[in-house]
This record gives structure tokens, sequence and C-alpha cells, in this order.
């Protein structure tokens, strides 16, 4: 009975600080991307990015990519990677206005990815 | 953990409700556990896309519901009853309970291989035949068990209608069980929950609703089998 007390107890506080470690690490990892592809974007609008800039932000992703894979669906982190090697890109060839285009969409994926895992109705059905 | 919890909930729930002929052994909530376990630990392995903590997470929640039902199977007893169900008596002094058989979602034909299964060839062969709560089948013979089955009996009326292979088995006209039926103020076939008879000319009659009767009849031209 003890026993059964203690594993439900144990198991229940391994979930919750799974559950909350997992929130607090994926918003705040995708939140700091998004504030690095906004400053990118915004220089990239005023038309002084360059490609040392936008190398800077994918090296930083592709670093945060390591451990945002193991909470979240590969797939989903895996979104990131083409718009944004497309706006280094476009950056690099000096076309800062397509480059926003393909910056926005990472920055629109950054902040709905983690509305995806949040406790929802909609997320439960 | 919560659409595992959903999950597992749902699955319990209709392991319940579909009676004991589905699950043979094992309690409902250990059925739907060995259901989702296998599944939860599969997925992930299987598909390297989706992290594998996923699967841990799923199995760890699991877990907690199967300890948690468990703890409220062994020391709440009203609620034992709705986790695990309860022994259905489908034979007792009267019978063949045919409510407590189509609770269960089984027939007469069900039974009666229970029966079999069990050792005991007659349905007057035991006084109670239960199916368990994990769906194993428990019967308690007669005394004189040994000397009530000398022969294997054929069900010959099922559910209202006669089995017509057993019926050319026995090599007995359907209108001589009809004349037993009216002899023994049946009004209809349809009445008959079951008919079945053995060899030495035993018949095991019961009509719905009513206590069963054994009788003993001499079949045409002393058939026998």
């Amino acid at each position: 009975m003890i026993k059964s007390f203690a594993a439900i107890a144990a198991a229940l506080a391994l979930l919750a600080g799974a559950a909350v470690f997992e929130h607090c690490h994926v918003t705040r990892s995708l939140h700091d991307f998004y504030e690095e592809v906004h400053v990118l974007y915004e220089k990239a609008e005023a038309g002084t990015a360059n490609v040392g800039d936008a190398e800077a932000v994918r090296t930083a992703w592709e670093a945060r990519k390591q451990t945002l894979h193991i909470w979240l669906p590969h797939g989903d982190v895996n979104r990131m990677d083409e718009p944004l090697s497309e706006a280094v890109r476009l950056i690099a060839e000096g076309e800062p206005r397509f480059a926003m285009a393909k910056l926005e969409i990472v920055m629109h994926a950054a902040k709905t990815l983690p509305a995806g895992y949040r406790l929802s109705l909609a997320n439960l059905f | 953990m919560i659409r595992t919890a959903v999950i597992y909930l749902a699955l319990l729930i209709v392991m319940r409700l579909m009676g004991k002929r589905q699950i043979g052994e094992m309690q409902p909530f250990e059925l739907v556990i060995t259901l989702l376990i296998a599944e939860l630990a599969c997925i992930p392995m299987a598909d390297t896309s989706i992290p594998l903590l996923y699967g841990i997470v799923s199995v760890l929640a699991i877990f907690v519901l199967h300890e948690l039902v468990t703890l409220i199977d062994l020391k709440v007893k009203p609620l034992k009853t709705v986790i695990s169900g309860k022994p259905s008596v489908v034979i007792n002094k009267n019978g063949i309970d045919d409510y407590q058989l189509k609770r269960n979602r089984l027939d007469v034909s069900d039974l009666i291989g229970s029966l079999r299964a069990a050792g005991y060839f007659s349905l007057d062969a035991v006084d109670y035949a239960l199916y368990e709560s994990n769906g194993t089948f428990s019967a308690l013979p007669k005394q004189d068990l040994a000397s009530m089955q000398p022969s294997l009996p054929l069900v010959v009326i099922d559910n209202g209608k006669f089995d017509e292979k057993n019926l050319a088995f026995t090599g007995v006209e359907r209108a001589f069980f009809e004349e037993v039926l009216r002899r023994e103020g049946v009004p209809a076939l349809r009445r008959v929950l079951v008919l079945t008879a053995d060899g030495t000319g035993k018949l095991y009659l019961q009509v719905k609703g009513e206590k069963f009767r054994t009788l003993h009849v001499a079949y045409p031209n002393g058939k026998t089998w």
C-alpha cells in the first residue's frame, strides 16, 4: 500500500516536473529565437542586415534545436529550417526584402508553435 | 498525460460494456493496460519523428492510472463492481438465467460450450454456473453428476429456433419435439429458451422466464446416439 502510494507520488512528480520543464524550456527557447529573428527582420527592413547576422541567427537556432528535439516532434522543429536557410541565402544575395517574407514565416512559426502543446481543449481532442 | 487518461478511461468503459466474452481471464482494466502499453511503447520506437519522451510519459501515465485503479479496486468495494464488474450467475436452481446471459453478450450455445470445456455435458449436471468478473467460467456440479451424463446432450431448440444440424444428428423428426412442447404446455416455439436432448431420451427444457424441467421420453423407433 505504502509502496503503491510512493510509486504513484514519484511517477506524478516526475510527470509534473517534466511537464513544467518542457513548458518553460520550449516557451523560453522559442521566445528567444523569435527575438533573434525579429532583430534580423528589423535589420533587413532597414537594409542593414548582412550575412554575418543571418548566419549568427542560424547558428543559434542549430544549437537550440538539439534540446528542442527532445521535447517536440522533430517535424515541427525542422519547420524552421527551410525558410531560415532561404532567408540567410537571400540576405547573402543582397535581397533583404525577399528575406523578410521568409523571416516572417519563421517568426510566425516560432510564435505559434508553443501554443500547439499548451493545455487546451483543442489540443486535447 | 490527459490524452492518455482519456483513452484509458474510454477503453476501460468499452471493455466493461462488452461483457465477459471479450476479456477472458483478465480484469477489464488489466486488458485495457495490455492493449495500450504495446501501442504506446511501439509508436515512438518505430516513428523517429516523435520524441521518445512522448512514449515514456504515456507509459508512466498508464502506470499511475493502473496503480490508482488497482488501489480503488482493492480498497473501495462499491467501486470494485464498477471497475471490474461482478460474477454473473448464469445457471441457478431454476435453470438458465437468460437475462444474465444477454447482459454478458452470450447465448445458450456459448454457455453449453463453457460447460463442456469445464467437463459438464448436460445443462442439468450443475446446480450453479457463473462467469467470474475476469471472464473465467465456474460451475458447481450436482452430487449425482456421474449418473446425469451418460450420453452427449445436443441443443435441439436454441432461443426459439430449431438447430437443424443437431436435429438431423438426432435422427428424430421436428414434429416429435413439437409434440413434446405441446404436451408440456409451451404456447409457442419462440418461448423456448433451450431444449436439449441426449441419447437416452432425457430432455432438458427451459421456457423463457420459467424454471427448467427435465423429461424422459422414448424416441420414435428407439433412436439413440
